[in-house]
Formats: structure tokens, sequence, C-alpha cells
């Protein structure tokens, strides 16, 4: 009788460690990018839940009340700060509580950009890989105090990580080292990558004027033709323009290259090339090395 | 000697120094061409708004091409063209064989065509805007584009003069054409299949505004110059190469979508004719002048 | 009695009309070759019907019509409203479609077309006419050219129908001449009218007609007191009880 107790006290022992043992810490992040951060320093001590997701836009995103209710059961949310959710504030309100929040970009060198025609603190750090350390450190710093049996698990994945985000910002510094210096630059109608401009080295030049709506005028094609030809830009990056034929009759006249698709702030959907941050940047680099070498 | 090269550097140097602007140029004079004396016997036979209802007839054709091989403009234009012809073609046998008319008529499958066009998008689920894709700009012109454009006009110049004549005497005096010819069919589906055939041409190469605005709008203003056919057809074609050329030029050098200001400038021109035209023009009806002796 | 001379027409037992309800039942007789024959009844007679369906506009919904020239040799005018007055043509390429049968629709006229086009409008007073375009005419002016046009078309065979509603009285006699002149040229013409003072003084024969043929003959054996007022008493409205027409098969 007493042998069948403690058999049953021990079969109840293990199939209770496994809901004791692991309980995965629930998190919030603003969006896809730090989300994929959370989740490669977290591992499967954190079940992270995106605001804003892949392929999705955070400058138009609108809070819905099930966003307030995903932050109020969260036990921590990641932001990035310098001003790029708007709404973020609104949201906390919203949903009632102060969960512990953590601002990713905390320590990173900033500068002011003039980002959709208004002069501001450009909030596109994650553009340099440097930065992007500093976000991991600043992660593994809230989960660890958040989560203290954890904080082997974070900072082994800590270190891990970080390497990797070293191998990449070589392998970048390298690949731009790869183009002739003239060649670095590029026409791009994204406005995210002045942090990238500013620590790979490479231009990244607004075409003057035309809009991403659909209708262009002949003076924006006329400037843009002109202004690729006369600082010989060898490559024009100009997906956001609704009409492709457009944007290969520029090409074509001003004698530059297509470029291909960049990704500025969000991940792709999973089974495209840019699931996670360092796949995203990787695609980045390739398409800019195919655009610019000779 | 420098009033004469300030004009030539605002009327001549844009086209010597662009390539799009060329292209731009050439393609709408052949797409005025083609349209405008379609236009006129459109006007004459109060079908002026059969354009705008077309545009949206060709849907379920550009829809069907896109679920059989995506985004593929072959497809999507043949398709159009394929639902333009239907529509037209059934439409004309529903005004020659029951009661109701040709406006009647046409509206009804346009109607119904764009609805099933509506369906089959949804069917495959995404929010592409075909209508979009399919239709191109005045600045985009791409050699094969071109090459439509010449090709289609020229067909439609040959068909109109083989049909010509049984055309306005259908539209003058159906019932004697009945009398004395077989020929009344055949050069009324003619005429719609002409009409199609420009418009699609018109759509894919500059999109639905300038394609239908083109075809129509110097034809009214023909109205105001001009008491006969053969003049009705002239004045609009030359309005049509006439607006193409100034609406270029001031999208150049004022920055305003090209594809709007070329019709802008035909309704410009439309303006002046019904203020200053030579016949039931306003201001020769209202200034006093002597009647002739008989 | 049947008559096959190249202009006769042959209505055997006709009967036309729309949804079943006859316009006109059960017509048989003859329209001889070179003759000029009036049709006239009230309205609502089936008048312009009867003419439709000889022109061949119109198929029977029982009955046959034999017509012993070709098609091409007929010429028909119908009564106005069909024709786009605002149309931008010249008066010389209305009468000229005149010439269809003979040139199709790819060859031009020729010279002599365009004398006998001229030679048309001055027999119907409309001499200098040429250039004027279709939209300045008067209703009379407008009948005139479309004379001009049925001159043009040398048929065997002309069917008018109420050529002369609305048209002054000058313009009338006019085109009566016309008419009698065609009618010595030997060319068979029936024409529907209102004016029984004309059918009296121009036409030979007549046929009355009230939905059905009340008279077909000598224009003095047809217009009778008592035929007219036969043709008075017929029934205008679609009887919407209407048997099975029992008559003649």
């Amino acid at each position: 009788m007493l042998r069948l107790l403690t058999l049953y006290l021990f079969l109840g022992l293990l199939s209770g460690t496994p809901a004791y043992a692991v309980q995965p810490l629930p998190v919030v992040a603003s969006f896809s990018i730090l989300g994929d951060l959370v989740h490669q320093i977290g591992g499967d001590r954190v079940s992270v839940d995106t605001l804003v997701g892949p392929e999705e836009d955070a400058h138009v995103f609108d809070p819905a009340p099930r966003d307030a209710a995903r932050l109020a059961a969260a036990k921590l949310v990641v932001i990035n700060g310098l001003g790029f959710e708007g709404w973020i504030d609104r949201l906390i309100k919203a949903s009632g509580g102060a969960p512990r929040l953590v601002i990713a970009s905390v320590g990173v060198s900033s500068h002011r950009a003039l980002i959709d025609g208004r002069e501001m603190t450009d909030p596109h750090a994650w553009q340099d890989v440097s930065n992007v350390r500093i976000y991991a450190r600043n992660i593994a710093d809230a989960l660890i105090s958040i989560d203290p049996e954890g904080g082997n698990v974070y900072r082994a994945n800590l270190a891990r990580f970080d390497a990797e985000l070293a191998a990449l910002d070589d392998e970048i510094h390298a690949a731009i080292s790869a183009i002739p210096s003239e060649r670095r630059k590029i026409v791009t109608t994204h406005d995210a990558f002045g942090y990238f401009a500013l620590a790979y080295g490479v231009e990244m030049i607004a075409p003057q004027g035309v809009s991403t709506e659909a209708e262009a005028s002949a003076k924006d094609v006329a400037r843009i033709i002109r202004q690729v030809k006369s600082e010989k830009i060898p490559a024009v990056f100009l997906e956001n323009i609704s009409d492709p034929r457009l944007a290969a009759q520029i090409a074509a006249e001003s004698g530059a290259r297509i470029g291909g698709k960049l990704y500025s702030d969000a991940l792709s959907k999973e089974n495209a090339p840019a699931g996670t941050y360092i796949a995203m940047m990787k695609a980045n680099i390739r398409e800019l090395t195919k655009a610019l070498m000779p | 000697m420098t009033g004469f090269s300030y004009l030539y550097d605002l009327l001549i140097t844009p086209f010597t120094d662009f390539a799009f602007m060329r292209r731009a140029l050439v393609g709408s004079i052949a797409l005025s061409i083609g349209a405008c004396p379609i236009g006129v016997f459109l006007m004459l036979r109060r079908m002026s708004l059969v354009g705008d209802a077309m545009a949206h007839a060709i849907l379920p054709g550009a829809a069907l091409g896109y679920l059989f091989a995506g985004l593929s403009l072959g497809f999507m234009t043949a398709g159009g063209l394929i639902a333009g012809f239907v529509v037209a073609l059934l439409a004309g046998l529903v005004t020659r064989v029951t009661i109701l008319k040709e406006d009647a008529a046409l509206a009804s499958f346009y109607l119904i065509s764009l609805a099933g066009g509506v369906v089959l998008v949804s069917l495959r689920g995404s929010n592409v805007d075909l209508l979009h894709v399919l239709f191109g700009s005045v600045l985009a012109l791409d050699d094969n584009t071109l090459l439509l454009l010449a090709a289609s006009t020229t067909v439609s110049l040959l068909a109109l003069a083989v049909l010509f004549r049984p055309l306005v005497l259908e539209c003058v005096d159906p019932l004697f054409l009945r009398t004395v010819s077989q020929s009344g069919s055949v050069s009324h589906f003619g005429f719609l299949a002409l009409v199609v055939l420009n418009l699609v041409a018109g759509f894919h190469a500059l999109g639905t505004l300038l394609s239908v605005g083109l075809m129509m709008v110097p034809a009214f203003a023909a109205r105001f110059w001009s008491a006969t056919l053969d003049g009705m057809i002239a004045v609009a074609t030359l309005i049509g190469i006439f607006s193409s050329g100034i609406g270029i030029v001031i999208s150049y050098h004022a920055g305003t979508p090209t594809g709007p200001t070329i019709i802008l400038s035909a309704g410009g021109l439309y303006l002046l004719s019904i203020l200053f035209g030579q016949r039931n023009g306003l201001i020769l009806r209202v200034l006093p002048r002597k009647h002739l002796a008989a | 009695m049947t008559n096959t001379r190249a202009g006769s027409i042959q209505l055997n037992d006709v009967t036309l009309g729309y949804d079943r309800h006859p316009a006109v039942h059960h017509v048989s007789g003859c329209f001889k070759a070179g003759s000029l024959t009036a049709v006239i009844g009230p309205n609502g007679a089936g008048k312009s019907t009867l003419l439709k369906a000889i022109a061949g506009m119109l198929r029977p919904l029982s009955g046959t019509i034999a017509r012993a020239s070709e098609t091409s040799r007929l010429a028909y005018l119908p009564q106005l409203a069909e024709l786009d007055r605002d149309f931008p043509i010249s008066v010389e390429d209305l009468v000229g479609t005149g010439f269809w049968r003979k040139i199709g629709s790819f060859r031009r006229y020729g010279r002599e077309d365009r004398l006998l086009i001229d030679e048309a409008l001055e027999k119907v007073g409309l001499a200098g006419f040429n250039k004027r375009m279709l939209g300045t005419l008067s209703g009379g002016q407008l009948q005139r050219v479309l004379f001009a046009r049925l001159m043009v078309q040398d048929a065997e065979m002309i069917l008018i129908d109420e050529p002369f509603a609305a048209i002054d009285t000058k313009t009338v006699s006019d085109l009566m001449g016309l008419v009698r002149h065609w009618h010595c040229e030997g060319r068979t013409i029936i024409a529907v009218l209102h004016d029984m003072g004309l059918v009296a003084e121009f036409f030979p024969d007549s046929l009355l007609l009230a939905r059905e043929c009340v008279a077909w003959g000598a224009t003095s054996h047809v217009l009778t007191p008592d035929h007219l007022a036969k043709a008075r008493s017929m029934i205008e409205a679609n009887d919407p009880h209407a048997n099975e027409c029992e008559r003649a098969a």
C-alpha cells in the first residue's frame, strides 16, 4: 500500500514538474525586429508577442483593445524608443497597468534627420549593427532582472548572439569596402537608412520629388534622371513607386541599375528571405552589393 | 533672337534632352491618331460615356488573366481585350435583337461584368489592385508598349477606313442601311470592337483617364469648329495631338502629373472652343453680326 | 390570280403582327407590275406594318409575300422618325447613299453618279443644295432630299410611307408630280396616305385596310361610303380574350 502511494506521489511530482519548471515569460515587443531580438536572447524561456508584425507598417499602426490586453498580460514590454512608437503611451495607459518597460535603444547615439518631410530624431537605429549589440545587451539586462533564475541562459544566448552580430558587422563592412568608393551611393525612397549610411559609408539619396503615389510628373522624372546622371549614381531603389515600368524607364534612361527590395523597418514573413534580423541585414547587403558592384 | 531661343528652351529642349519625353509625345500622338476619330463617332452616336463603362467592363478579363497566369501583363491585357469584346458583342446583340437601346444594353453588361470581376478577384484572396497593375503611365512607355500603340492605331485606322461608309449610314439612317445592305451588323460590331481595341491599348499604355479623355474631349471640342464629319475628325485629331504636346510640356515645367495635365489641356482647348468656335461658338452668337443677303 | 411580271408583288393570306396579336389579318391580293396603289385606312389599320413587310423588314406571322423581282430592285421610304438629323452629312452624300446597291461599301461614286445626283436634286427642286448639311433643312426640304435619293436608287418597286405628313402644299404637289413621272416610267408604286383628296385625284388603285383587307382595286370602287363606314368600325385595340383565329388557313 505504501509503495503504491509513493509511486503515485512520484508520478504526481513528475507530471507536475513541467508545469512548475518552464512557464515561459510573456513578453511583448513593439515590432517584428525587436521581437526577433527578444527571441534570440530569451530562447524558450520567453514567449514573445509582437504588436506590429512582419511586413506591417509601424507608422500607421493603430492599436486595438486586444493589444492593450496583451500588454496587460505581459511581464515585460520592449520598445524601440527614439520616438518610433508614437502610440505606446496611449496604449500603456489603456492597458491599465504599468508593465516593466525597456527601451531597447538606451545608450545608442542618435542623430536628427528628415523623416517624412519633418525633421526629427531618426528612430531607425537598428540599421547600424553595432547599435543592435547595445539593444541586445539592454534586452538581456531586463530579462535577467525580471527572471534571475534564467540568468545563465540569457547570458549565454547574449554571448552567442553578440558574436553573430559582430561577425555580421564585419561582413557588411567588408562587402561595402569591396565596392569602389565612387559607387557607394544609391537613390532610394526609403528614409530609414540614415544609420546605415553613417555607419557603413553608403550615401542614401532621396529622389527629388517623385512621390509614391500613382501619378508622377514629367518634371519629377526629369529631375531624377538628371540627378542620377550628374552624380553618377549606380543604382536606384524605387520599389515604392507604384508603377514598376516607370522605375524601369528611369533606370534605362539614366543608365542606373534597378535595385531589388530593401527591408527598412520590418522583417518579412517566415518563408521569405528576411525572417530574422540577421537574415534581413544580410538580404539588404546582398541587394546593395548586387546593385553597386561594377 | 532671344525670344525665339527662350521659346525653344521652353518647348523643344525638354524633348531633345530626355528620351522619356520623346516617348511620351510619340505615344500620345499615336493614341490621338487612332482614338480621336473613334471619339467623334461615339459622340455623334450619343455614346460618349462608353469609354468609362468599358474600363470597368474589362476587369473580369484582367482578373481571369491574373487568376490564370499571375501578374503577367500579356495575359491580363489579352484577358481585358477579350472581356471588352465580349461585353461589346453582347451589348450590340441585345441592342439589335431586343427592345433595349444601346445605352441600356451596354450598361447592363458592363455592370454584370464589373461585379463578376470583383468576385473573381476576391476568390484569389489577395489585395492586389488589378486595375492599377494593368494600367500604365505615359511617362513609362518602353519599346514594347510603343509598338503596341503603333500597331493598334494602324489596325484601327485601316478598319475605320474600311467601315467608314457603312458606319456613317448606320448612324444617319440605319433603316435605309438595312434595306440596301447586309453590312449593318458588321459595321456595328466592328465599330464596337475598334472602341475596345483603342481603349484597352490606351489603358495599357497610358492609364484609364488619359485613354478615355484623349478619345473623347478633342471630339467634343471639334464640334465647334466643323460641320462636316471629315472636318470634325481632322480637327479632333489635331486637338488631341496639341493637347498631348502642351500637356507634357506643362507637366515638365510645372511638375503636375502628366496624364491629367494632358486631359486638362484638352479641356482648356475645349472650353476655348465653346467660346470662340466658328460653329455655334458662344461669342459668335453674342456678337452682333449682319446676316448675309441670301 | 398570280401575276409574275417583273415588279409585281403577290400577297398570299398574309398575317402580320406583334406578340401573336395580329396588326393585320389574312390579306391576299396582287400589286400588279407598274401599278400605282394607295394604301389607306384609319389609324392603327396596319398600313405601315404592311408596307414594312412588303419591304422585307418584317416577317409575316403566316402567309407569304412573293416579289417577282429581287429585293435589290425595291426602294423603301419609311416615316421620318429614324433619321438622325443632327449627323454631319451633306445633302449630296445622303442622296449618294442611294447608289449603295450599285457600288457597295467601298467604292466612291464617280462623275456620272454625281451628275445623276445633281439631276435628282434639280428634279425635286433643290438644285444647288449639294453641300448643305442635313440639320439645316426644313421638313419639306428633307422630304425632297429623300425623294431625290429614291430617284437615284432607280428601283422597280417603290414603297413610301406617309411621305406628305406635315409637308407644305407646294412640296406635296411637286413630289406627287415626281410620283406620277415614276408611274409613267413603269415602276410599281405603293404609297400609304391619309389625304383622300390626293388618293382620289392621283391614284388609280387603292387598298383599303382596317386590320384586314376591306377593299382592293380601282380607287373609284374602293372609296365608297359603305367601305369607308366598314373600315371606320374596325376595332383598334387588341382583344385580350381573343381565341385563336379560325379563318382561312
